[in-house]
């Protein structure tokens, strides 16, 4: 990259034709501005701000705990990456909690996809959006998300507790964007952040089914990347497998036993990555339902057309990159929210600061 | 604007983009309830310390490669960010407080962090809270603001003063401008020109003689301007011998006798004081050292026998009574000449003003260090401002002007500057603490120039020196002369 000099003309920007019409069904940006119209007048307690707090919105959070796992049988599968070329889009979402308002919470959520093509990378950032959350219209907000993605009842749910409520958010319109690009592209490798574990109130079971069809229709092939992920094999943290087989390399979990009782279910034959000399390996999750050889080929192809950075995919990194909320940007939100919404910010000492001091916990110490 | 942070004197008030400030300009910050303001002026423009800033320029640097892509932000939250983002921190030193509209320089209390508000001040208002009175105003050009800044002539009115910046800024230039405006009040002025640079100020740009051109006077020495031994005291030849030609001590004891022989006989002539040097019994090396002082005055040209070519500057002084400069041309004279023109001229403007023959002259004198003595610098600032003599050095050099200087001098004028160890010496000045120098003189663009001292009521000002209708002569001979 550092070699290349700019001496081509300007590149246009120009989206694939396929997602150029990829927009928010009007419903979530009037969801968005309704659930801020009550603001007017009320306070705001701006959260403490750290970059950690800018949460993705599933990795492997629905993970099962561990039941009753032996040791399984696993199988190294050597790669060759392929140079055949192909399109690789990632998708990743973000939210922060910017605050505590009288009657609740006030998040922000954004979302970014990247598609890489020819080695060239286009991305589309969606947001940011902020919610106004309370226990009057949480249960709304979540009916009406869900309702617009799965087609399913608004009484068939849970509604979260207020302080899941942003995480759900979130994790609705990552839905709702997955089930966009399975719909519109074709023949590309699609990678997600987290599993394919279906059965957990934001990944319903049959939707992340149709999810999958509607994606091997399409010709597409899905893969999830979980940078972290609760399962063990014995003692053993998946991703602390380790392996003769030299990287870049797969090692295949062949099966892991669940618990008969939970509604958790795999979706996706899972493999723990290999993909560099460093030690960074994540968990990868493969349509259960796409032919073996043909999830690996789609690996091989990721490895020859995109960059990798501590083995991890260079556009499932940039999504990440382009989803997070930045501190200045937390600020602009809240000023913007103030300035549109008639919100009063107030600082509120910090008891745990004048209590423990520097024995404080994260941004309070 | 929010105030942010106070050290010692300074203080950093928060800004937004919005609001457009720039180095120099200045700021109240009224405190509704202590009915007390007080003066910032504004010398450095920072980024605001954002937390995040980091992690988001690194972000879009990625935009530089080939990474394109587009943002859907349809509630509009963006430019909100941005605005965080760009928030500037203005560095600002303390200049004093207003209260019911009178100027005090005290800085002992600060106002409300929460209830205050910041509010940009124009230099006019600055100037005119200031009580700067302009009983007889010199219009120096303008503000940022475009506010017309007057200074009083009364304020360069035995003072000391400076004019100082990098070459090609406009040093010259506001001399002039000075020198003119002081015409027009009926002072006497003498320029010791360097470089001929004033020669013309009788000339508007097309060549068309100006008001000033009868007030104007140019002396090239040796050529209209020579003098006769007898209009010169022994005092005044003493100085040159010592100062000028390095006279040792016994010899100038023996020309002592020469001269006092000289003048007893009524012949003080340069052909007699020649013929008595050679002819005088004395040590041969005494002698010798006296004939080849002798030649050396012979040679500069400036003492004549003649007295029709000889001027008296006592008759010359008196043209300039109601205003006028008497310009001293040294370009085409030798250092050595230098030296004997200006100890004649400074002697002989001492011997006028003890004699209250002169009630005052302001002195202009350029690159004073190619031609002042060393003790001269003392005298001028102590000794000879009592005498009425007050002096503007003009020079590009800063380091030249001693330190004992820039702490006396009254008001500076300060063109742009960038090398570091010339902001250093400029910094020295009394009248104004270092930082604002070197951040202010730094950024200053050609032609304007930082104001410091009793002129402006020690709050600096920059000002854009306004355009004069005079022939320019400081201009550079270029050998390239097919340029636009």
């Amino acid at each position: 990259m550092i070699g290349q000099l700019p001496f081509t003309a300007t590149p246009r920007y120009n989206f694939p034709t396929e997602y150029q019409n990829l927009q928010l069904p009007h419903n979530f940006i009037e969801l968005s501005l309704r659930s801020m119209r009550k603001l007017d007048g009320e306070c705001l307690v701006p959260a403490a701000i750290s970059l950690s707090d800018s949460v993705e919105s599933h990795p492997s959070l629905y993970a099962p705990s561990p039941s009753n796992y032996e040791s399984q049988s696993l199988r190294s599968i050597p790669l060759k990456p392929s140079q055949q070329p192909a399109t690789i889009i990632a998708i990743d979402v973000s939210n922060i909690k910017l605050g505590e308002t009288d009657s609740g919470l006030l998040i922000a959520i954004r979302a970014a996809v990247v598609w890489m093509r020819n080695r060239q990378y286009r991305y589309l950032r969606l947001g940011p959006f902020p919610f106004h959350i309370t226990e009057q219209n949480k249960q709304k907000i979540c009916h009406l998300f869900r309702a617009h993605n799965f087609q399913t009842s608004p009484n068939s749910q849970i509604t979260p507790k207020l302080t899941d409520t942003h995480n759900r958010i979130s994790n609705l319109l990552e839905c709702w964007l997955q089930m966009n690009i399975s719909t519109r592209s074709q023949d590309s490798i699609v990678l997600w952040d987290g599993s394919l574990t279906a059965g957990t109130p934001d990944n319903p079971m049959q939707f992340l089914s149709k999810l999958l069809e509607t994606a091997r229709n399409r010709l597409n092939r899905i893969l999830a990347f979980a940078k972290t992920t609760t399962l063990r094999i014995g003692n053993q943290v998946l991703t602390d497998l380790t392996t003769e087989t030299p990287s870049p390399c797969l090692i295949q979990v062949k099966s892991i036993p669940l618990n008969p009782s939970t509604p958790l279910r795999f979706l996706g034959n899972i493999y723990v990555t290999r993909f560099a000399r460093s030690n960074c390996s994540f968990r990868l999750d493969i349509d259960k339902n796409l032919p073996i050889e043909e999830g690996i080929a789609a690996v091989e192809q990721l490895l020859g057309n995109d960059m990798l950075y501590q083995g991890y995919p260079e556009t499932l990194r940039l999504a990440h990159i382009y989803s997070t909320f930045t501190a200045s940007e937390v600020i602009g939100i809240q000023r913007f929210i103030a300035q549109t919404h008639g919100l009063r910010i107030i600082m509120r000492p910090n008891l745990r600061r004048l209590l423990f001091g520097p024995f404080g916990k994260g941004v309070d110490a | 604007m929010k105030l942010y942070k106070k050290e010692g004197n300074t203080v950093q008030v928060l800004g937004f983009p919005t609001e457009e400030i720039e180095k120099g300009e200045y700021l109240l910050v009224e405190d509704p309830k202590r009915c007390r303001s007080l003066v910032l002026q504004v010398i450095d423009i920072q980024f605001a310390n954002i937390p995040g800033i980091l992690e988001e320029l690194l972000r879009n640097s990625t935009d530089d490669r080939n990474i394109y892509g587009e943002n859907f932000d349809p509630i509009e939250v963006a430019p909100h960010i941005t605005y965080i983002q760009d928030a500037r921190m203005l560095v600002c030193k303390i200049r004093g407080t207003l209260q019911n509209g009178e100027p005090s320089l005290s800085s002992a209390w600060l106002p409300s962090r929460s209830q205050s508000h910041i509010r940009k001040l124009s230099t006019t208002s600055l100037l005119a809270n200031a009580k700067v009175n302009s009983s007889r105003p010199i219009n120096l050009g303008e503000a940022r603001d475009s506010s017309s800044i007057t200074i009083d002539a009364h304020l360069l009115d035995g003072k000391l003063n400076i004019v100082t910046g990098k070459k090609e800024t406009g040093k010259s230039h506001i001399s002039k401008l000075l020198v003119l405006s002081l015409i027009d009040y009926g002072a006497p002025v003498v320029v010791l020109d360097l470089n001929g640079e004033y020669t013309n100020l009788g000339l508007s740009r097309t060549g068309e003689k100006t008001e000033y051109y009868k007030k104007v006077c140019i002396l090239c020495p040796g050529e209209n301007f020579k003098v006769t031994l007898a209009q010169t005291n022994l005092r005044v030849v003493l100085n040159i011998l010592f100062h000028a030609l390095d006279l040792p001590g016994t010899s100038a004891r023996e020309f002592r006798r020469i001269w006092k022989s000289l003048k007893e006989q009524d012949a003080l002539t340069m052909r007699r004081l020649g013929e008595s040097i050679r002819n005088r019994q004395c040590n041969l090396h005494v002698r010798d050292a006296l004939n080849s002082r002798y030649y050396s005055l012979v040679n500069s040209g400036f003492f004549t026998d003649n007295q029709e070519e000889a001027i008296s500057l006592k008759e010359s002084f008196k043209a300039l009574q109601d205003g006028g400069a008497l310009i001293i041309n040294l370009r085409n004279t030798s250092t050595i000449d230098r030296q004997i023109v200006v100890e004649f001229i400074l002697s002989k403007l001492i011997e006028l003003l003890t004699q209250w023959r002169l009630r005052a002259v302001f002195l202009f004198a350029e690159e004073a260090h190619l031609y002042l003595r060393e003790t001269y610098w003392d005298d001028i600032v102590t000794r000879m401002r009592h005498f009425g003599v007050f002096t503007t050095f003009v020079t590009n050099q800063p380091s030249t002007i001693r330190e004992n200087i820039y702490r006396q001098a009254d008001n500076i004028f300060l063109f742009n500057f960038t090398n570091e160890h010339d902001l250093e010496a400029v910094s020295r000045a009394a009248r104004v603490d270092a930082e604002t120098v070197k951040s202010i003189a730094h950024d200053l663009h050609p032609h304007h120039c930082l104001v410091l001292g009793r002129v402006v009521r020690d709050y600096p000002v920059v000002v854009k020196v306004r355009a004069l209708d005079v022939q320019t002569m400081g201009q550079t001979r270029l050998f390239f002369t097919d340029q636009n």
